[in-house]
């Protein structure tokens, strides 16, 4: 009788083991750090900024967000195929149905890289005290902040704000939604937090050399497990330089490998081209409205695009990794519409050309591409010349270039062609806004179409998603339909990863579509482990 | 004497007055640096919020007397991207680029000198038009491009070198060579040509009629008096390498001055630019003040007619 009675014993205490070891399994998050084991090493192809260590003060460019998804975390953010609503700090959230409110839902147990846990608190104080790219716009529409429990928070807003969540997810755009700690920032300072920043990201900050090098290590507090223990991202501004580092085997991914340089670099053993679709090349035609110019007639306009190789453009500038396209804006955001690439007909060109009076081709004053792309406007230039379009290339300084842009016509007399180069994350509606839209930041006025700007002035003011959709894809298509914009290519970003970082296909390493950048860093592993 | 030196001083503070107020200007004309610091997506309420962050939204002369009480306490500002004090800054980097600066000259003295000398000693000879070969390599030869290779060379191929950064005496060999090759070839040439001047010298020719040997006379009497100006043109270089190896500093991603003041134009950073030339300016100024005074303090004829 005894041994069936310790069998029974010995059964339950065995079940209460499996029992506490499983519970423990899935109670405990995953410990990153420990876990961790390696090292990658990211050669960054221009140089640092600081600022881009404390997501308070984004400058609206998509060059930040490759530091701070490291370091810090959002609520919500851009992730993988996500454009914004991808959860992060918050496990989840609901936006009301009037879009006048947004709530959000903190994960259990998340803490900064000071072992202090992340509250409503620090989101509340991350949000209000944001003054980074578009702050305005949240506080002009934001009514109050509501800390409902110690892991809620609901953002109640003046009126409907229906790009709210896009605009608050997307890291390349703005930044009030990523968390910083309260205590530590208003303890050390906005400028001595860009030098010792603290966050919640998967990375927390070991070394920073002003402009030189960033070494981090991984969060152990993470809530998704961390595999490589070392992450640095060092400045290497020399292209030729980064690959040798890459060859050598000193780096591990390396951004930004000119068309010079990428057949090189593919040959290289071990090493993956990395070409991650970036931003979107278009030509404006400045003033084409004015009588005296020959753009104001919609067949020179298309008499130009069917000039324009896009094929052999693409080729030659990013060894036919871009892709040449239909629509100016970047299909990786909201609302943009697809468009088929257009069509190349030299012969059809110069019959429009001829229709449209100009038999023998005109003079363009000056064709201005986005510095430093430069040969990009040569082959423009070169493409048109077969059309009898005959223009000069004129070349900026960078600065100078947005300087003039944002001078609007007055810097742009006579017949212009300007070769833009443009990557926004979040909506079709900021590319609208600025760069066509009349008064619009880039815009201003050498393009004023009014009854599209009225549509986009419904288009803001609308609170009905289907009514927005249908105008922005009215507002998209009248753009290409009379070639207002005329579309190029989209630019290939071409990265590169080493032989130690372990992928399967490129997009293992560079899965987010919204931007250039190697994040979510947390998922990079290095084949020894 | 003190008349001397105080005019000087005068002379110093003018020149560096002119300076400040030069690149202030010449920051300013290469336009907004907003535009760079916000851009696609920004809207002007943005633009506006930097501007009037970092003071750009007051007029030119506010703006530049305020930089001038800050200098005059020595503050040069506050970086834009670095969020960091100019001058921390400019002291971060100044023992990087020492160390390039120090074994940039000393590859360029080593090369230079001995090569000049050899060159002037055995004029005409084929030891001499090896050396003019050399000098005019160094003087075309672009600094960029000699990096370049040596990164190819020591780095890919023969992998015996870091390819670039900073951190143990490995990593300085290669900038120091790319940026001393060129100094040494206009070492050499001016070595050359200042021995050849001290050799065909009077004195010169008493030593050897006396019969010195012709190494004592190289060793003893021409290279002490042919060094004067090759050792200053090796100081004057060596202000330039600390502050101005940019070319070099990018190439090899080496953290100095130089790359500073790159990364500060190309960011249009204006307290970044504006310190680091003024402390370069600075840096030569008081070069050449000491220098001044040490050969009014040598050659007194000197302060009496200047």
């Amino acid at each position: 009788m005894r041994r069936p009675q310790f069998e029974a014993r010995s059964l339950f205490y065995l079940i209460i083991i499996v029992l506490v070891l499983l519970a423990a399994a899935t109670a405990v998050p995953l410990s990153s750090g420990a876990a961790a084991k390696g090292k990658i090493v990211l050669a960054w192809h221009a140089g640092f900024a600081s600022r881009w260590l404390d997501p308070q003060e984004h400058d609206g460019t998509a060059t930040p967000d490759n530091f701070f998804t490291a370091l810090h975390d959002g609520l919500i953010k851009n992730q993988g195929t996500a454009l914004y609503d991808h959860p992060a700090l918050a496990e989840r959230f609901t936006v009301a149905p009037d879009s006048k409110s947004a709530t959000f839902t903190l994960r259990k147990g998340i803490t900064f890289h000071n072992g202090d846990p992340v509250t409503p608190q620090d989101v509340k104080f991350s949000y209000e005290n944001y003054r980074g790219a578009k702050a305005d716009v949240f506080k002009k529409k934001t009514e109050r902040i509501e800390i409902v429990d110690d892991r809620t928070i609901r953002f109640v807003f003046k009126e409907p704000f229906l790009d709210f969540a896009i605009l608050f997810g997307t890291a390349n755009v703005a930044a009030p939604g990523w968390v910083v700690p309260e205590k530590y920032y208003k303890q050390i300072g906005p400028d001595g937090f860009k030098q010792k920043p603290i966050g919640a990201g998967p990375y927390r900050l070991v070394r920073h050399e002003p402009g030189v090098k960033v070494e981090m290590e991984a969060f152990d507090g993470y809530y998704r497990p961390v595999h490589v223990k070392q992450l640095v991202m060092t400045s290497v501004p020399e292209a030729a330089t980064r690959v040798a580092m890459l060859e050598r085997g000193e780096a591990d991914i390396i951004y930004n490998v000119p068309g010079e340089l990428i057949s090189k670099v593919g040959k290289l053993p071990g090493v993956t081209l990395a070409p991650v679709l970036s931003g979107s090349f278009f030509l404006e035609f400045p003033n084409f409205q004015d009588a005296k110019n020959p753009f104001r007639d919609k067949r020179v306009r298309e008499a130009v695009s069917l000039a324009i190789d896009r094929r052999a453009m693409n080729q030659a500038e990013t060894g036919g990794m871009g892709r040449p396209t239909g629509n100016w804006i970047n299909d990786d955001v909201q609302y943009a519409i697809e468009w088929p690439e257009f069509p190349r007909n030299v012969e059809k060109a110069k019959q429009l050309l001829r229709e449209a009076g100009y038999p023998s081709g005109f003079d363009v004053d000056w064709v201005t591409p986005l510095p430093a792309f430069y040969s990009r406007g040569e082959r423009i230039i070169a493409q048109l010349r077969e059309v009898g379009i005959r223009g000069r290339l004129q070349t900026m300084e960078r600065g100078i270039f947005f300087q003039r842009l944002q001078g609007g016509l007055k810097e742009w007399p006579g017949v212009q062609m300007i070769l833009h180069g443009v990557r926004i994350a979040g909506s079709w509606s900021f590319w609208y806004e600025g760069h066509f839209k009349c008064g619009g930041f880039n815009s201003r006025d050498r393009i004023c179409v009014k009854d599209l700007d009225g549509k986009f002035d419904q288009y803001e003011r609308s609170i009905n998603p289907a009514e927005r959709k249908k105008l922005a894809e009215e507002i998209q298509r009248a753009i290409l339909e009379n070639y207002y914009l005329v579309p190029v290519f989209r630019h290939a970003f071409v990265n590169a990863i080493g032989p130690r970082v372990a992928a399967q296909k490129w997009q293992d390493v560079f899965p987010t579509i919204t931007t250039g950048y190697a994040y979510p860093w947390e998922d990079l592993k290095v084949k020894d482990q | 004497m003190l008349q001397f030196i105080l005019r000087r001083v005068a002379y110093s503070i003018v020149t560096l007055f002119i300076l400040s107020a030069t690149i202030f200007l010449i920051v300013r004309l290469t336009g907004d640096p907003v535009a760079l610091m916000a851009e696609a997506s920004a809207r002007p309420e943005d633009l506006e919020r930097i501007r009037h962050q970092w003071g750009l939204d007051r007029s030119w002369p506010v703006q530049y007397v305020t930089f001038m009480q800050n200098a005059f306490k020595g503050e040069l500002g506050k970086s834009f991207n670095y969020r960091l004090p100019v001058s921390e800054l400019y002291f971060q980097r100044l023992p990087n680029s020492l160390t390039l600066g120090f074994a940039a000259t000393l590859i360029s003295v080593l090369i230079g000198v001995p090569a000049g000398i050899i060159s002037a000693v055995k004029v005409n000879s084929a030891w001499d038009n090896v050396a003019k070969g050399v000098a005019l390599l160094g003087l075309s030869i672009p600094g960029f491009w000699l990096g370049l290779v040596l990164i190819l060379v020591f780095s890919v191929w023969l992998r015996w070198l870091p390819t670039s950064g900073s951190g143990d005496w490995r990593h300085v060999v290669m900038p120091a060579l790319a940026l001393g090759w060129y100094f040494a070839a206009s070492m050499l040439r001016l070595t050359r040509s200042s021995m050849l001047e001290v050799l065909g010298s009077e004195y010169i020719k008493l030593a050897r009629l006396k019969g010195l040997p012709d190494v004592v006379v190289i060793a003893m009497h021409a290279f002490k008096n042919a060094l004067i100006p090759v050792f200053t043109l090796a100081g004057v270089n060596l202000v330039v390498m600390v502050n101005a190896a940019v070319i070099i500093e990018v190439i090899f991603a080496w953290p100095g001055i130089g790359r500073l003041l790159y990364e500060g134009i190309f960011q249009r950073d204006f307290p970044l630019v504006q310190g680091v030339v003024i402390m370069a300016g600075f840096m030569i100024v008081a070069i050449n003040l000491v220098v001044d005074v040490l050969y009014a303090v040598i050659d007194p004829r000197i302060r009496l007619t200047r």
